[in-house]
């Protein structure tokens, strides 16, 4: 398996954000995208993830005789990014059941107390308290807990060390290094210790 | 499973996902409810006040009367139905959805909840309009067929246009300027229909509107469904 982008590029109006850009990730790499502020990392994530269309080129995920565009291979996708919102009146719990159920995953017992765990918040801490009232940090880990429950092929993490303490980013850490044995990862950051998680590295400029 | 192959996601399953998280969100925070039946409330107190059942002539009151009690019904979906979509966009839960969630899901799920905060208004509305304006119904049956099918026409051309408007800027004003003619057509003939359920005691005499209802009920929901993917996802 591996992704393919071939000369990809995205204009707001007449401002060119990103591109004409090419690369191409096997199975089990990781890459990150670096580059300034208003370089475009967060607008080519979502255009890997398929929330918006590049103004040229083309993405596709590539498995054996098969290539999907980013639009079909939702379900292999994770997005985690700064922008990325859950449901604030539900728990995180709640969340994370309702995006299991919409992802068509099998219904089972105590499932979300263990996404809980795997992004290192205590299920009872946050049983019963809605996700506006949880802190950044704790949100931001509910968020990575939506980017993985459906163990993605392709990884997407936008800024994931952001707002979090050091426990948080040892999380990050361990959801990279468990992607590497499941697919790819694609890290945008300027923070060193994003950067470091990576293999390879596209700057954008 | 191979990467390539998404999994089969049951429609119904999904769509009663989202009428769940919906309908759990909407209890926990009463925005959507709170706007229905405080408005449809406003709105049947001001109508009793105003014109009541004693300053209508007897033979102007089925029209009078099933014009206004459409009006309170159409302007209490006016003021809620778009939250479904609209609050996604505002909330930035939207991309979230958009990823996890096959879009005839989305609309089924968004629409079921529609229907039910639609008809949980009317049944509010219609009890109280009645004994306010002693309308009297000669045909139960027929106005509760014309009930049905206007809600559920209302509720989804309104969740349609709700998912049409909800990354404009001007999300209200657009979302009026759009329903408007896409609502007229069920609502003058629900309108007709409950004038004829007034005055008549057989059902046949105002079959031609459950036809039109059921006509436009299908329309409306064959459509929604064949173009949300785009709607949605551009």
């Amino acid at each position: 398996m591996r992704l393919v982008a071939e000369g990809l590029s995205r204009s707001f109006g007449t401002r060119k954000i990103i591109g004409p850009l090419s690369f191409s990730l096997e199975n089990g790499r990781v890459l990150a995208v670096a580059g300034e502020n208003g370089s475009g990392k967060t607008t080519l994530l979502r255009i890997l993830a398929g929330l918006i269309r590049p103004s040229s080129g083309h993405v596709a995920f590539e498995d054996g005789g098969t290539s999907l565009a980013p639009r079909d291979a939702s379900h292999a996708l994770g997005w985690f990014a700064p922008d990325l919102a859950l449901d604030g009146a539900l728990t995180a719990a709640e969340n994370l059941d309702f995006f299991a159920a919409v992802r068509g995953l099998a219904p089972k017992a105590g499932a979300a107390g263990r996404w809980l765990e795997d992004v290192g918040l205590d299920p009872a801490r946050v049983d019963g308290v809605p996700l506006r009232a949880l802190s950044t940090g704790q949100k931001q880990r509910v968020k990575l807990a939506y980017a993985t429950l459906h163990d993605p092929w392709v990884l997407l993490l936008d800024e994931p060390g952001a707002n979090l303490d050091e426990a948080g980013r040892a999380v990050v850490q361990r959801v990279v290094a468990s992607q590497r044995a499941r697919g790819i990862a694609i890290i945008a950051s300027n923070d060193v210790r994003d950067l470091a998680l990576a293999d390879e590295k596209l700057a954008l400029s | 499973m191979s990467s390539a192959q998404p999994p089969r996601v049951p429609l119904f399953r999904a769509a009663m996902a989202v009428v769940k998280r919906d309908l759990l969100a909407e209890w926990r925070t009463r925005i959507a409810v709170n706007a229905l039946f405080l408005f449809a409330f406003a709105v049947l107190v001001l109508v009793g006040y105003a014109v009541g059942p004693t300053r209508l002539a007897p033979e102007d009151r089925p029209t009078v009367n099933a014009v206004l009690l459409w009006i309170v019904i159409f302007f209490s979906a006016m003021t809620g139905l778009s939250r479904v979509f609209v609050k996604e966009e505002e909330a930035g839960t939207a991309s979230a959805l958009r990823l996890a969630a096959p879009p005839p899901a989305i609309l089924l799920g968004k629409y079921l909840v529609n229907i039910l905060l639609l008809f949980a208004v009317t049944a509010f509305i219609v009890p109280l309009f009645l004994v306010l304006m002693s309308f009297e119904i000669k045909c139960p049956s027929l106005f509760v067929a014309l009930l049905v099918l206007g809600c559920l026409g209302l509720a989804g051309a309104s969740t349609f246009t709700a998912a049409l408007v909800s990354k404009a800027a001007a999300k209200g004003a657009l979302f009026a300027v759009l329903s408007i003619p896409l609502l007229l057509p069920p609502l003058i003939a629900a309108v007709s229909g409950t004038q004829v359920a007034a005055r008549e005691e057989d059902f046949k005499a105002g079959v031609d509107f459950v036809r039109v209802l059921v006509a436009y009920d299908g329309v409306v929901t064959t459509a929604a469904f064949a173009l949300f993917d785009a709607v949605w996802r551009e």
